[in-house]
């Protein structure tokens, strides 16, 4: 990833942009973190808040004139946080947690001509930076404006303490100045930079240049002069005080320093914010006023009025995103632990697992105010990953394998409809279908040729979309190249795909095929009519991932369930903001317990019976242990009485001996032809125990792996026994990876006791 | 570099030889790197065996580490 692309990417996702009321607030004081503090009671915690970011807080904090409260989000839901009163009362009985610490001196002396709040923070800042900073004031105290807003808003106490402070930080202040315009300009010889504070009204007896400051910096016509402060259109406002001063201080420092005065500054002092903060189920709230408004808050009335922030962020994706929940992360802070991943040359990538983990599946940019592109991200760094061979072997393999399979000659098959010799249509049900639901498969394809006129052709196969979601681009070109091919050469038939993840690959990347998908066909030519069970409970449809921007399916799907009877109530996490069911991107091979965690939180979106059109969803949901059916264990009913809301997942090893099957038996039975003889490996018959099954799901390992290392054991002669148990243990490793089996023969073939498998490489056997 | 060992008692018996198994360090590898570690062995044909426990433990966290490299 380019350095440039990473910082579009980071700009896109605005979750760390300022909350409304910081953007708002020219010092940009982190009033959502106090507000946090206070709320579970933690005054110090709020005041260390207030002490980070306002200059002298025991004043601010006293007589702000809030414009953050115009901004706070809970004004749309209620009233807008009571921000001044409750930093009063944080000052009020708090004393300061935090002193800022200040840098070693330096060069660069500054003179400060009237001791307003503008003139108070600059001197304070530019002190803090290590400037020397000297105030002159005509009067025999500072603060200005201030000193008249009476006791009861300000004591004066607390203007005495800020001398203090700023003495403190060797603020030099000269009382009773006799000022005149000769007395000013002798004085500027001695100092680098000067400020003049418009609350000192003399000013502009002095100063004209002072009435047209530049707005971004402060500075005038002269060099070195800024002025700031005073009374503006609206009267005397205690925040612009401190944001001028502020603004000249880091103007002067500029200065001193020679570097631009204006530039990227658009974000100092009060700025927009992109921050989304969602509101729909907020419930309204009006604001706690103090039981005694003399006397202000108190701890217990505070925390309550401060529990009242809505803590804005926006978060709109990782509310819905089980794979962003699980790694604690917001694109933006993604994004950077893939760019920093990829930068690794020698040591650990510790981003790999994550960036494998991601179903690819475009919920988060749908629901993303700014269209975060995060399957895109995660797909081509998962390319890249590929081309510089850094892509673990582990995390694809088992996936790509099973659509090897299904490509394979044991599964594959293309075949024109029995007795035509060309097809107009072509049915191709997916991998997915044929493993889960192989009669399914095979009464769909009647059902069409009986209602679809000049040949139905059938193709079984894969769409290659796994070689897609993995990064291997060579592999899916190849892919999807060969399924071209054969399509052209079978007369460019009109495709129809039951599953909606070949639709989309044929669409995104073959669009010169023709597609339809196989809800829009049979809404077109009807269901087979027949006797089915009525269907009196309430459903909802479970929508899959790759549907999200085909409405016409989806509308489909519902006008059959409607032809069916099914009463479907939908949940809100259906249509195009559904969620994947851990299948996609390959997430629940890379990462088995967060598909665990897809799987199950899209079941749990309704409590009612599922039902699933895509084959996938439906096993993963009926292995997470839910009631789910196909929609066309509906649209195709069996004989018996067999629940199809019970109907177990097949699993990887029962996928494989499904597709295997259903080649098998539809040539036998529509095409007369016979299949090649299994393989010798075939014939060894395991007896397997559910747990042992399920065991074996979680680990990747399939049955014909065992039949494999229990034919090496048992010809080889080369196992471990346990004279205890007579169990036998054994090996093999037919490729990568080596599988190991604990067994015991038995009259009828295996019993499997245990299954395991390593990817580490033994060393050979001594010959004898 | 120090050997890791992983050998504890065993009931598993190799069954071509006969024999027990018997402490051993052999060399296994993954990703191009090799590691020589004390493994249960065949002491006649140097059958190996890599317990359960093993296989999802250390040697998977080893594997996966070596493929993040």
């Amino acid at each position: 990833m380019e350095q440039q692309l990473l910082r579009t990417l980071e700009a896109t996702c605005i979750q760390e942009e300022l909350p409304f009321c910081t953007a708002a607030c020219p010092l940009h004081v982190d009033v959502r973190g106090f507000m946090a503090c206070l709320a579970k009671g933690d005054e110090r915690g709020a005041r260390r808040v207030l002490d980070r970011t306002m200059p002298f807080a025991d004043i601010v904090g006293r007589i702000c004139d809030e414009p953050c409260r115009q901004a706070c989000k809970r004004s749309e839901v209620g009233d807008p946080l009571a921000v001044a009163a409750l930093e009063r009362h944080c000052v009020t009985s708090t004393a300061a947690v935090l002193k800022l610490t200040k840098l070693p001196d330096r060069e660069g002396k500054v003179v400060f001509f009237g001791s307003g709040l503008a003139s108070m923070t600059a001197a304070l800042d530019l002190a803090r930076k290590g400037r020397s900073a000297t105030i002159l004031t005509t009067e025999r105290e500072i603060g200005g404006s201030l000193r008249r807003l009476g006791e009861e808003r300000l004591p004066l106490a607390v203007l005495d303490a800020a001398v203090e402070q700023l003495g403190s930080y060797g603020v030099n202040i000269i009382f009773d100045c006799q000022m005149d315009a000769e007395f000013i300009e002798y004085t500027l010889n001695f100092y680098d930079a000067v400020f003049m504070d418009r609350d000192w009204s003399a000013i502009d007896d002095f100063c004209l240049d002072c009435r047209h400051p530049n707005p971004l910096s402060l500075a005038v016509a002269r060099p070195g002069c800024f002025t700031g402060g005073g009374t503006g259109p609206n009267g005397y406002s205690v925040i612009r005080q401190v944001e001028e001063g502020r603004r000249a201080a880091l103007s002067i420092e500029r200065y001193l320093q020679k570097v631009s005065l204006t530039a990227g500054r658009e974000r100092e002092g009060a700025c927009a914010t992109r921050l989304f903060t969602d509101i729909t189920s907020i419930e309204p709230l009006s604001v706690i006023a103090p039981a005694d408004p003399a006397a202000g808050y108190t701890v217990e009335e505070a925390a309550r009025e401060a529990a009242r922030c809505l803590q804005c962020q926006c978060l709109e994706c990782v509310k819905q995103c089980a794979f962003l929940q699980a790694f604690k992360e917001y694109p933006k802070t993604l994004v950077r632990k893939i760019y920093n991943n990829q930068a690794v040359v020698q040591g650990t990538r510790t981003a790999n697992t994550m960036i494998n983990s991601c179903s690819l599946c475009g919920q988060c940019t749908l629901i993303c105010p700014h269209q975060f592109p995060m399957a895109e991200v995660c797909v081509t760094t998962r390319q890249s990953m590929v081309l510089d061979a850094t892509m673990p072997p582990s995390a694809h393999e088992f996936a790509l394998q099973d659509m090897a399979f299904s490509l394979g000659s044991e599964a594959a098959m293309l075949r024109h409809q029995p007795g035509k010799s060309s097809s107009r249509f072509l049915f191709y049900p997916g991998c997915q279908l044929a493993g889960s639901a192989p009669d399914l498969v095979e009464k769909t394809y009647l059902h069409l040729t009986r209602h679809l006129h000049d040949g139905v052709g059938l193709m079984l196969g894969c769409c290659g979309i796994p070689a897609h979601w993995s990064g291997r681009q060579e592999l899916f070109a190849a892919t999807m190249e060969e399924f071209c091919t054969a399509i052209q050469e079978n007369g460019n038939p009109l495709i129809i795909t039951a599953c909606s993840s070949c639709y989309v690959t044929f669409k995104e990347f073959a669009p010169q095929l023709q597609i339809r998908s196989l809800w829009q066909i049979l809404e077109e030519i009807g269901l087979p009519a027949g006797k089915r069970a009525p269907l009196s409970q309430p459903m909802t449809i479970h929508d899959p991932c790759g549907v999200r921007k085909e409405p016409e399916i989806r509308a489909s799907v519902r006008n059959i369930a409607g032809q069916l009877g099914m009463n479907v109530a939908e949940q809100p996490f259906s249509g195009e903001l559904t969620d994947c069911c851990g299948f996609g991107g390959l997430m629940q091979f890379a990462n088995g317990p967060l598909g665990e965690q897809a799987a199950e939180r899209k079941a749990r979106r309704s409590s009612l019976d599922s039902l699933a059109y895509c084959a996938m969803c439906r096993d993963n949901l009926a292995a997470s242990g839910h009631r789910v059916a196909h929609l066309l264990d509906y649209c195709f009913p069996g004989e018996g009485l067999a629940d199809p809301l019970l109907r177990p997942n097949p699993g990887f090893s029962g996928r494989h001996e499904n597709r295997a099957r259903l080649k098998a038996q539809l040539l036998a039975s529509l095409w007369q032809e016979t299949s090649a003889l299994p393989l010798e490996h075939k014939r060894i018959a395991l007896d397997i125990a559910p747990q042992v099954r399920e065991l074996m799901e979680k680990r990747l390992i399939l049955e014909e792996d065992l039949q494999k290392v229990l034919l090496h054991a048992e010809l080889s002669g080369r196992f471990l026994e346990d004279p205890h148990t007579g169990h036998r243990l054994a090996n093999h490793r037919p490729v990568r990876v080596t599988y190991w089996a604990e067994y015991e023969v038995r009259d009828s073939g295996y019993r499997v006791y245990n299954a395991y498998s390593h990817r580490m490489i033994l060393p050979e056997r001594k010959t004898a | 570099m120090s050997t890791f060992s992983f050998i504890s008692p065993t009931t598993w018996r190799c069954a071509p030889c006969n024999g027990e198994l018997q402490p051993e360090k052999v060399n296994v590898s993954y990703m191009g790197s090799i590691f020589t570690v004390e493994l249960m062995v065949c002491p006649s044909c140097g059958f190996v065996l890599i317990p359960e426990d093993l296989a999802l433990g250390k040697m998977h966290a080893v594997e996966q580490l070596l493929e993040d490299k």
